[in-house]
């Protein structure tokens, strides 16, 4: 079976009307589309370098806002100074966009505008029609990222990986951050993030985040939406639907994860789906240095703490959201659990989404003061 | 419990109120009695007045009831226009012409007003001055100068200024014009605004201290610098004394923003807190500002269904009335200085949308919040929908807006703004502006429906049905918000934006699959379709490069002051203290996107909900 259609869709810098993308986000992944779904406000670089490395087939632009001429021309421009005009460009705006207009956009290299009134149906059939053939023979790679993605889409093809011309560096230390659905997993990655970014003004980073498949369907891959710190030319991020894969990572997690780890990141982190009590995606001794696992204080009674596997696995169990009420009760529970493995589990609380909070800095503290930590100790 | 809570309990309390008053009146011989008398009296006290064919009207037209326990459920229940729970009005006479014949007619205004025969001479004047119309319309475009333009083209024939500014992309989420990746977004859809230079062009030519004049700037996300830069301008031309005659409302909504328009900038509380400080200085400082428009517009637009609109408007006005509360601001300060907004579309609901608004709001701040009178209006303005507008056989769209307008004026609304019907492919021309201004004219002015009976359409058995079912699902709506811990509370689990964006996929379902029918798209369509020709309203480039020309130089001649303009700015925030009065001072050496950016720094950038 043919790997899915993996496209990008995104809305313009100060243009917040996400009305209509959310609808055909929607219906594109029940057609069987992988949306890499970037949010609202994004500018023309922040779109290009997400297309790059998430190595899309397309990019689907919502513009009401106005300015779409000129957006449009400097997306497909700047994809083409980077080399990956391989990458198309399609979008719509209601009303906004004239037909006068879409002819102007179209002569700049704009594949295809809609119009208010054409069918979610006649939107899906485009996409399949004009970007499901496969790829040929790619041209080689302009840049370090690029080269990367277009590795990872080999792996994800389980094609044979071609070797490089970049030369290969150091070896990444590599964070496993897992936990269930709406813990805070993709927040306290993008918070730490700005704070490895402020640390060491060289340093660079990988993110390999997982989001499931609809069973015989699509994905919504929407981390990139809700992460304000990493849309950044130092952060190399790539998302990756589970295809039916059960565990909270996806066929493909392993080879890329290695791939990622020897490219020469500082800092490689690796995010699962929401994860139930069984799951344990990472192994010990694995290519996952350092695991932690985010939950809520709301996980049930004391008793279901006793079901969770990553409890005795994890390095660092973080209670996020812990300005709930039940935070402390939460504190009290796990650390009696934790007790019990003698493991000298870290338990740190923490608002990821507060702005400078000081659990996110304890834990940033203890990232950085520990390399290779887990190492040592086996 | 939060005030919503409350809310709901004062609301069934009320309504229960109602009913034992109804009760009474058919059992307390005396008080039935008397409410029959004050019925009597009400209606010999309205004015009559006599429309160009001659026929005789009531200025007011009351229902045709003659027994004491309908008498007191209209008058508690709903309560006459002007009177507690407003559901007929907030003001006793609004849409009225001149009266052509009158009897006794302001001796009879000033009884019903409550004044004293002393006072009643000095009402006089009151009566001439001008009438104010209630059509305002929203408008911006390219750089300040050209706005201003359009500003005198649209007043040319209005006794009073009522200016709508709208606010192009960067301006609305806080960046300069010569960020990185806008320049194509300059003067879009709005007026680029960077600096208080910008400010004073946009307003050049009106006086901005007259009764006569009033600004409405459509801003939330960075309100509090625009409103400092207002303020900033105004004092540039007309002295540091000008502050408490200013007049306008800036929209400074967050909570609708994060549910529903996404063009916030901060975090959440950092937002609140920053309004609050705008809003503790212009309750003080300003006294006849509207610091915020609680606008469930965006919320409309963005497809809710109308009880969300209703329901997430109201919730969000009493949580900032708790939040101003708890700064220790006067409710009876802020509150009548708290105004709406809210859109107006074809579905039934909207027969009545505001009617009982009007009715839980007042209900709400008297029982829950201890407001006197004046903070119990729910001062409406409303736009007809833009949603409800389409491209294609785009002249249909006047009929829409008609419509749209004869349900808001059905509901009193205070003000109104009808849509162009170019909207939906461009800012609105000169051309059809003008025909959306008109319509509203035709109505108020031409059409005999508003202009003799004030409420000529209230009171249909049918309306009332909408009344009542409308209600129940707010309520409803508030005890949901109130489970999930209150507005705040709701808006952080993205209660409100999940409600919303699933009535906004129902509804673009049912257009696709025809069971919404939308003439000239899924219904009667023609096979041809028609492309309007209407010309478009774009920035030049050259005039894209005019606005980032200037910041660079306003930034250039001010780098040194702006430097230490700032860093004051942060200190004060840090320090947690009220920042309004030092962004006054930052915004005449700083631009919009530097004063953004620094706060930025100090509280954080506002994470995407999606």
């Amino acid at each position: 079976m043919p790997s899915p259609i993996r496209i990008l869709t995104a809305i313009p810098i100060c243009d917040g009307h996400d009305s209509a993308i959310n609808t055909i986000n929607l219906e594109f992944i029940r057609h069987g589309i992988e949306v890499v779904y970037l949010g609202y406000h994004r500018s023309v670089s922040d779109i290009v370098r997400a297309a790059i490395q998430e190595d899309v087939r397309a990019i689907g632009i919502s513009s009401y806002n106005g300015g779409h001429i000129e957006f449009f021309a400097e997306v497909v421009d700047l994809l083409r100074k980077h080399g990956a005009d391989d990458i198309k460009v399609f979008g719509g705006g209601g009303g906004t966009i004239t037909h006068e207009d879409a002819v102007i956009m179209k002569r700049k290299g704009v594949d295809e505008i809609f119009f208010a009134g054409t069918s979610l149906d006649d939107m899906v059939k485009f996409v399949h029609k004009r970007y499901s053939k496969p790829r040929g023979k790619r041209a080689r790679a302009k840049s370090f990222d690029q080269e990367l993605a277009h590795k990872l889409t080999e792996i994800e093809d389980k094609k044979k990986i071609r070797n490089s011309k970049f030369e290969i560096r150091r070896r990444s230390r590599v964070i496993g951050f897992t936990g269930p659905g709406g813990a805070g997993k993709t927040t306290l990655i993008d918070e730490l993030v700005l704070r490895f970014l402020n640390k060491d003004r060289r340093s660079r980073i990988a993110i390999l985040s997982h989001d499931p498949s609809v069973v015989g369907q699509g994905a919504l891959l929407g981390d990139r939406a809700t992460m304000i710190n990493s849309q950044n030319d130092r952060v190399f991020m790539r998302s990756m639907a589970t295809r039916g894969q059960a565990g909270g990572l996806s066929p493909a997690t392993r080879d890329s994860l290695a791939l990622l780890a020897r490219s020469g990141f500082d800092y490689v982190c690796i995010e699962t789906v929401g994860t139930g009590q069984e799951a344990m995606p990472f192994r010990r001794n694995g290519i996952v240095e350092l695991t932690i696992l985010v939950m809520n204080p709301d996980y049930g009674s004391r008793l279901q703490l006793q079901k969770i596997v990553m409890l005795d696995l994890a390095d660092v169990v973080v209670v996020n959201k812990s300005d709930l009420q039940r935070a402390r009760t939460a504190h009290t529970e796990i650390e009696q659990r934790l007790g019990q493995n003698r493991r000298h589990q870290q338990l740190i609380d923490m608002v990821a989404k507060r702005h400078r909070d000081p659990g996110v800095d304890q834990l940033f503290a203890l990232i950085s003061r520990n390399p290779g930590a887990k190492r040592t100790r086996n | 419990m939060s005030k919503l809570g409350q809310v709901v309990e004062a609301v069934e309390k009320y309504n229960q109120f109602v009913l034992e008053q109804v009760k009474r009146a058919r059992t307390d011989e005396k008080f039935g009695r008397d409410l029959l008398g004050r019925w009597n009296d009400i209606k010999a006290k309205i004015p009559t007045t006599r429309t160009p064919t001659g026929l005789p009207l009531p200025r007011l037209a009351l229902p045709e009831i003659s027994e004491p326990g309908e008498i007191a459920r209209y008058l508690f229940g709903d309560g006459l226009p002007g009177e507690f729970p407003f559901l007929n009005g907030a003001y006793r006479e609004m849409y009225l012409e001149p009266v052509r014949e009158i009897e006794s007619f302001e001796k009879n205004k000033a009884v019903a007003a409550g004044v004293s025969p002393a006072n009643r001479a000095k009402m006089q004047p009151t009566r001439l001055a001008p009438q104010e119309e209630p059509t305002r319309l929203f408008s911006g475009l390219m750089l300040a100068e050209d706005t201003n333009e359009r500003f005198h083209y649209l007043t040319r024939h209005q006794r009073t200024h009522r200016l709508s500014t709208a606010f192009d992309g960067p301006t609305l989420y806080g960046i300069d014009s010569d960020a990185d990746g806008v320049f194509g977004k300059i003067g879009e859809g709005g007026v680029a605004i960077d600096t208080v230079e910008d400010m004073v062009r946009l307003y050049d030519g009106f006086d901005l201290g007259s009764p006569n004049f009033s600004a409405s700037m459509t801003i939330s996300g960075p309100a509090p610098i625009i409103m400092a830069m207002y303020i900033a301008a105004a004092k540039r031309r007309f002295g540091s004394k000008v502050a408490p005659k200013l007049r306008g409302t800036i929209q400074a909504d967050i909570f609708k923003e994060v549910q529903a328009q996404n063009e916030t900038i901060f975090p959440i509380e950092p937002s609140l807190r920053f309004l609050t400080d705008m809003v503790e200085f212009t309750t003080r400082e300003m006294p006849r500002w509207y610091p915020i428009s609680i606008s469930g517009y965006h919320i409309g637009e963005a497809g809710s269904t109308p009880v969300q609109q209703a329901a997430y408007t109201l919730s969000n006005g009493f949580a900032y009335a708790e939040m101003f509360a708890a700064r220790g601001i006067p409710v009876d300060q802020f509150g009548p200085r708290l105004s709406f907004f809210l859109d107006c579309g074809l579905d039934a609901e909207y027969i009545a949308l505001a009617r009982v608004s009007r009715r839980v709001w007042a209900i709400g701040m008297r029982d829950v919040f201890s407001a006197g009178a004046k903070a119990q209006l729910f001062k409406l303005h409303t736009q007809t929908s833009g949603r409800s507008l389409i491209a294609a056989e785009f002249k249909n769209n006047l009929t829409r807006t008609a419509a749209e307008l004869m349900l808001a004026y059905m509901n009193a609304t205070n003000s109104c703004h009808s849509n162009s019907a170019d909207e939906p492919f461009t800012t609105p021309s000169e051309e059809w502006i003008r025909v959306a201004a008109h319509g509203q004219a035709i109505l108020l002015e031409e059409s005999g429906i508003f202009k003799h009976t004030m409420n000529m359409l209230s009171g249909s058995p049918g309306m009332k049905a909408v009344e009542r079912a409308v209600e129940a699902a707010i309520l409803d709506e508030f005890r949901e918000i109130e489970r999930l811990g209150g507005v705040l509370a709701a808006v952080e689990e993205r209660y409100q934006r999940s409600q919303i964006q699933n009535a906004s996929h129902r509804y673009e379902r049912q257009i696709y699959d025809g069971t919404r029918p939308i003439i000239g798209l899924n219904r009667y369509r023609d096979g041809a379709e028609e492309i309007p020709e209407v010309k478009l309203v774009r920035t030049p480039r050259a005039k894209q490069q005019l606005q980032v020309d200037r910041l660079r130089k306003f930034k250039k001649k001010n780098a040194e002051k702006a430097k230490r303009a700032l860093d004051k700015l942060a200190a004060v925030v840090e320090r947690g203290e009220n920042c309004f009065p030092t962004l006054l001072e930052a915004v005449e050496v700083c631009s919009l996107g530097q004063i953004t950016g620094r706060l930025q720094e100090v509280v954080g950038r506002f994470r995407p909900m999606v």
